[in-house]
């Protein structure tokens, strides 16, 4: 039996690419530090903080999604629908009804994705590509212009900080270490995995697949509701066009350089975390150094390219080992 | 019955893997027009055999001889212009595609211009229907076909490209008795109508005394007779396919312990009614071939489908779990049959595939990482998991191992398993590694006070570990009572009524 042997190349290997990842987001820090002074500064870092806050507070989530095996591709769209919904609230009714409306709105969304996916069996890949097509389609229904002009909270939650870090910027930190927590540490995170590695088993030993499922979807939902909001107060504006579109393809490419695999069952949230990282940094980089956002777009691209590669490559060394 | 000429020739067989020879020697000859039929238990070389012959494994040593040239081994696409074809029990036809594209797929008949030309692919595959006596409309999409039908399409595509030798691997195990019947009379068509040689693997005796006119029996990697089917009988057959010494019977026993549970008039979608009651400690075996509702019967008791009459009463008081995880928490709990799709976590560690019910028992709100490594150390040691590591992952254990892991956990601390239901529980494990497992369940069942209830497509298992044994045909029990009957008595019973009709012919 190897495995009583000392740790064979191949398993080193697989641990060296395990690592490439958080390692290409460290040297990219260093490499941006050197290149520009005002990259490595705490204004600059607590900024891409707050302006990545909603990708941070889904990706998790979505990450949390993925891993059991199913994909939820309306949540640019549904943050744009809950957003402008709380945006109407906020104008109409006052913010504390606002932030309820925001909420629920993605909640609500969550609950019936997870229903039609999880329960009755749907594609989720259809069902949350209509959802992607008819959330957004609806927020412009009930907001053909751009909201704006909310009550003072609003605008002061946004521009208020604690230790130098906005209060959007605290809301992904912390919901981002919750995260981390109930999949490291608690029941709920091995049993999500194993329902993304082997559903049959899963429900043969007693988990509640379906149900775990639709939490999962309505977790996501939520979090779209939490970033519509925090997106909103941010821009201090709710415009329907414009608001979280393409969200659902950042999340997706956070999660995929996280290491969690489209079929699910790999992969870990505070890889998905520093996946984002990897993003908003590469993003803010780059224009620090005079670069357009197209050049971050296409480096964004072989980054994935990479990623995948990657993939494969653990994958291939796994069936060797 | 004339002497043909043989269309294939083998001689001197040898194959091993690693340290295991699974085939000693083996010679077969198969003539022309012939449907030859090839039986044997478990393990005794026969898939080795198909796979050396369609290209799938290389023989060590040994001649294939076909039409004359001799071959020392083949890959598939040799083999498949040497002229065999084989026939698989999972069809390779593409559901949403007619008939005729499906036989002309990979070798499209073109036409001036390279477009396909379905009108003759359509022609043609009706003229090897025709042949074939079959009737199905070649513009069809396959998925709309029956089982039975897309079994026919399947031979038709391997029949056009007119190979000397077709194989069929357990054809009729999908089908119903009309299908079966039909599936015979086109293979003797054939073999007849077109001088294709037929092999045909089947465990069900009846069938091939139906329809062979050679048989052959492997037996540990050794031909144990060849003949012609005008000389044998089913008693010949029976005896060939059962081994010579008794496995030691180490079940058998007769409990006085108290009842555990009871089934009463229990049936589920397909299987029963059945009456039944085990008690603390006491292991049934369920005796069935495949589509016997072995695993109906398994998957009923442990809420996987659902009940469709009949009380269950555990420890003497009516239980109504409409789920797995309803079983499992009354105490009822199942190790299915496929590890790899149905038990296990493949990527995730051991600790975590033997721990995975109980993950909320062993956590204290948050899980508790050292009680976890506890707890599998305590099972581990209990089974004898090789090796014993809590964070390799599960699909790199052999399938022995797995199989304690699987087993285990439903002897771990924190569980509170009453009922153990195993489905086969040996299943792609070595020989060696199977009295392992004996004991094994044994120990379990009896540290634990469970009752155990396993099923079984091998009747030396049933030998083996049962104290009492049932036996089912198509549903239904065909015998209940003490560990008493040998292999070639099980093997008779289980036969369905269909093929005893064919026997008595």
């Amino acid at each position: 039996m190897n495995a009583l042997q000392p740790k064979s190349r191949t398993s080193v290997l697989i641990g060296f690419v395990d690592w490439i990842m958080p390692l290409a987001c460290a040297v990219l820090m260093v490499y941006f530090a050197f290149a520009t002074k005002a990259f490595f500064t705490f204004a600059n870092i607590s900024t891409v903080i707050t302006q990545n806050a909603p990708t941070f507070v889904v990706a998790g989530f979505a990450g949390m999604l993925l891993m059991s095996g199913y994909v939820d591709l309306s949540v640019g769209s549904m943050m744009a629908l809950s957003g402008v919904s709380a945006a109407i609230v906020f104008n109409s009714a006052g913010v504390g009804a606002g932030v309820v409306t925001g909420l629920a709105v993605g909640l609500l969304v969550g609950v019936v994705n997870g229903i039609l996916i999880g329960v009755l069996g749907l594609s989720p890949i259809v069902v949350t590509l209509g959802g992607l097509a008819g959330g957004r389609a609806m927020a412009q229904f009930l907001a053909p212009d751009s909201i704006f002009g909310f009550p003072p909270p609003v605008g002061a939650f946004a521009n208020t900080s604690f230790l130098g870090i906005t209060y959007v910027g605290w809301v992904a930190i912390i919901v981002s270490l919750i995260l981390v927590f109930v999949m490291g540490a608690l029941p709920i995170g091995k049993r999500i995995q194993a329902i993304g590695v082997n559903p049959r088993a899963s429900f043969l030993v007693g988990i509640r697949v379906k149900w775990t499922v639709v939490a999962l979807y309505a977790a996501v939902g939520l979090a779209v509701g939490i970033a519509g909001l925090l997106q909103v107060a941010r821009l201090d504006s709710a415009p329907s066009g414009t608001l979280g579109l393409g969200f659902e393809v950042t999340i997706l490419t956070a999660i995929l350089l996280g290491g969690i695999p489209f079929t699910g069952g790999r992969g870990s949230i505070w890889r998905v975390l520093i996946g984002v990282w990897l993003l908003a940094i590469l993003k803010n980089g780059l224009t620090l150094m005079n670069f357009g956002p197209e050049v971050a777009g296409m480096v964004t691209g072989g980054v994935l390219v990479v990623a995948a590669g990657l993939e494969a490559l653990t994958v291939w060394l796994r069936r060797r080992a | 019955m004339s002497e043909q000429q043989s269309s294939l020739v083998v001689t001197d067989l040898w194959k091993s893997y690693g340290s295991n020879t699974v085939l000693k020697g083996v010679d077969l000859e198969l003539r022309a027009g012939r449907v030859h039929a090839l039986l044997g238990a478990n393990g005794a070389g026969k898939s080795t055999l198909l796979s050396c012959l369609s290209g799938a494994a290389r023989p060590d040593s040994g001649d294939i001889t076909v039409a004359g040239t001799v071959h020392a081994g083949f890959t598939p696409l040799q083999a498949f212009d040497a002229g065999i074809a084989i026939i698989y029990q999972h069809f390779q036809l593409i559901g949403p595609l007619s008939v005729s594209d499906n036989v002309f797929l990979g070798s499209e008949l073109k036409t001036n211009l390279g477009l396909t030309d379905r009108a003759r692919q359509e022609a043609e595959t009706r003229e090897v229907f025709r042949l074939l006596g079959l009737d199905v409309d070649p513009k069809r999409a396959v998925e709309t076909l029956s089982v039975g039908e897309q079994q026919m399409v399947e031979i038709a595509r391997a029949v056009r490209r007119k190979p000397s030798v077709l194989i069929l691997d357990e054809p009729t195990a999908a089908l119903g008795v009309h299908e079966v019947d039909a599936l015979l009379a086109l293979v003797r068509r054939l073999a007849r109508g077109t001088g294709i040689s037929v092999v045909y693997v089947s465990h069900l005796l009846g069938e091939i005394l139906e329809i062979s006119d050679d048989v052959t029996v492997l037996r540990d990697g050794e031909v144990l007779w060849s003949r012609a089917r005008a000389d044998i009988g089913l008693s010949d057959l029976v005896d060939a396919i059962s081994p010579d010494r008794r496995e030691q019977q180490q079940g058998n026993r007769a409990l006085d312990t108290a009842v555990k549970i009871e089934f009463e008039q229990l049936s589920g979608g397909f299987t029963g009614p059945i009456d039944l009651a085990l008690r603390e400690g006491e292991i049934v075996g369920v005796f069935g071939l495949l589509g016997s509702g072995r695993t109906d019967l398994l998957e009923t008791i442990a809420g996987v489908r659902p009940r469709a009459g009949g009380t269950i009463r555990l420890g003497g008081k009516p239980v109504d779990h409409r789920s797995p995880r309803a079983a499992i928490s009354a105490g009822i709990a199942l190790v299915a049959s496929d590890r790899k799709e149905q038990s296990l976590f493949g990527e995730m560690a051991a600790v975590d595939n033997l721990l995975m019910p109980h993950l909320s028992k062993l956590a204290k709100g948050m899980r508790n990482r050292a009680g976890e490594l506890a707890e599998f150390a305590d099972v581990a040691g209990r089974v004898g998991l090789v090796p014993n590591n809590p964070l390799l992952p599960a699909d790199s254990f052999s399938g022995g191992n797995a199989q304690k892991i699987a087993v285990g956990r439903w002897a771990a601390g924190s569980a509170d398993v009453q009922v153990l239901l195993l489905d086969e529980p040996t299943q792609g494990v070595d020989v060696g590694a199977r009295s392992d497992l004996y004991d094994l369940i044994r120990g379990v069942a009896e540290a634990e006070s469970m009752a155990v209830i396993f099923a079984s497509s091998d009747p030396e298992e049933i030998v083996a570990l049962a104290d009492r044994v049932i036996v089912l045909v198509d549903g239904e029990v065909r015998y209940s009572g003490p560990n008493e009957l040998d292999e070639a008595e099980l093997t008779a019973l289980a036969q369905p009524e269909s093929t005893e009709r064919n026997v008595s012919v």
